[in-house]
């Protein structure tokens, strides 16, 4: 589908063409969701709580008085989307520092809220299937080493005796069959539609 | 940089603020970019993941029913195909790991692998197909699959061939062909698991 720009977007929404909202949402919804997994700590419901806080925030804007520039209307979302992450993590640790004698005798329960380990397992058994699926030793070997030992190529490449090439050949290789795996379950297709605005 | 290396960069937070905020921006106005981005993100969240539980599904897979299927099916083909081509085409498709099938191979040269408890020698491989007699606790009514894998430094593990459905010959012994002349110098490790089972590999190690 092609890219409505942010002027465009922001002027149907004000006059209040409701295909425009949902335009809007397609589009801003994928990169609301890097942007704030990244500030959510892979606690999956409060990303998605936050995903549509500021889709509403922004929509209800560009009903309303508008932004200034519109045709920076993705980083209007962006920066919108920061601040309730903020906000967020302000709100949690006034609530950490508020202390109950009797919530400091339990025992701290460090595997976040229900939707957040579902979030976690998926990506897990996802993780899981791949690496039963990779043949090689060697390449369950350069997975770990670059993304949990966070080394980087030219090291993984030396230490294993790999050309770049055949280092990038097999993490795309990884990539494209984690991505199906994903796909093929129907996981990446349940976060669309969990984004019931 | 180019997109991926971007990627990479942005997942692993190693951008400044200001790049990674520019990059935000993107991924706003690109929804394919970010879904390339937010796979990165699920990939890596991923790893860290199992590798709370284990850092051993790095290194080895688990055996679901799905897997133990397909090993079924991959034994009975790697069993007839090598029994085939051993016997009939000598030569014609060099192995590293064979069945012992005939009583020359039985009667040839020999290497014996055994778990010595305090050994301070490490067996060394002679040259030419050498039947390599390996001694631990087996279950006769069980297949075992043979994985010779090559050390290198800092613990990498190369697999260099597996043998899938070996029965061993007695409680104590399973015996395969090895060709020594495939391999180049260096130190080998031979693990032999039992087929659709959670028990310990037996792990040996030897020199070429």
């Amino acid at each position: 589908m092609d890219f409505i720009p942010g002027g465009e977007l922001s002027r149907r929404i004000r006059e209040g063409d409701v295909s425009a909202e949902s335009e809007l949402i397609r589009q801003f919804e994928p990169g609301l969701r890097v942007l704030l997994r990244r500030r959510t700590g892979g606690d999956h419901g409060l990303l998605q709580d936050l995903v549509q806080e500021t889709l509403l925030v922004v929509i209800q804007r560009l009903r309303g008085a508008g932004i200034d520039d519109p045709q920076k209307l993705a980083a209007f979302a962006a920066q919108t989307a920061r601040n309730l992450a903020i906000a967020s993590l302000r709100k949690a640790e006034r609530q950490k520092t508020d202390v109950d004698s009797e919530a400091t005798e339990r025992k701290p329960d460090s595997s976040g809220s229900i939707e957040s380990q579902a979030g976690d397992l998926e990506a897990a058994l996802a993780v899981r299937a791949l690496l039963r699926e990779l043949p090689q030793a060697r390449d369950r070997l350069m997975l770990k080493r670059f993304y949990l030992e966070d080394h980087d190529k030219e090291h993984i490449c030396r230490e294993m005796q790999l050309t770049e090439a055949a280092f990038n050949q097999a993490l795309s290789r990884a990539r494209r069959r984690f991505r199906q795996i994903l796909e093929e379950r129907g996981f990446a297709k349940r976060d669309l539609l969990n984004l019931g605005l | 940089m180019n997109q991926q290396q971007l990627i990479e960069q942005y997942v692993a937070g190693k951008l400044g603020e200001a790049e990674a905020e520019a990059f935000e921006v993107a991924c706003l106005e690109d929804p394919e970019l970010a879904r390339q981005v937010e796979f990165e993100q699920r990939l890596k969240a991923g790893l860290e993941q199992v590798a709370r539980g284990s850092t051993a599904e790095f290194v080895r897979s688990e055996s679901p029913l799905g897997w133990r299927l397909a090993a079924a099916a991959s034994v009975v083909l790697f069993v007839c195909a090598g029994v085939y081509l051993w016997q009939r085409l000598p030569g014609a498709h060099p192995m590293v790991l064979a069945a012992v099938t005939t009583d020359v191979q039985r009667d040839g040269p020999a290497m014996r692998l055994a778990l010595v408890r305090g050994a301070e020698s490490v067996p060394q491989l002679p040259a030419g197909k050498v039947r390599v007699e390996i001694v631990g606790l087996f279950d006769p009514g069980f297949h075992y699959n043979v994985m010779l894998d090559r050390l290198r430094q800092q613990r990498e593990i190369a697999n260099v061939a597996t043998l899938y459905g070996q029965q061993p010959s007695s409680p104590v012994t399973l015996e395969i062909m090895l060709d020594g002349d495939l391999l180049a110098p260096g130190t080998y490790s031979l693990r032999v698991r039992k087929q659709a089972s959670d028990e310990e590999a037996l792990d040996f190690t030897f020199e070429k």
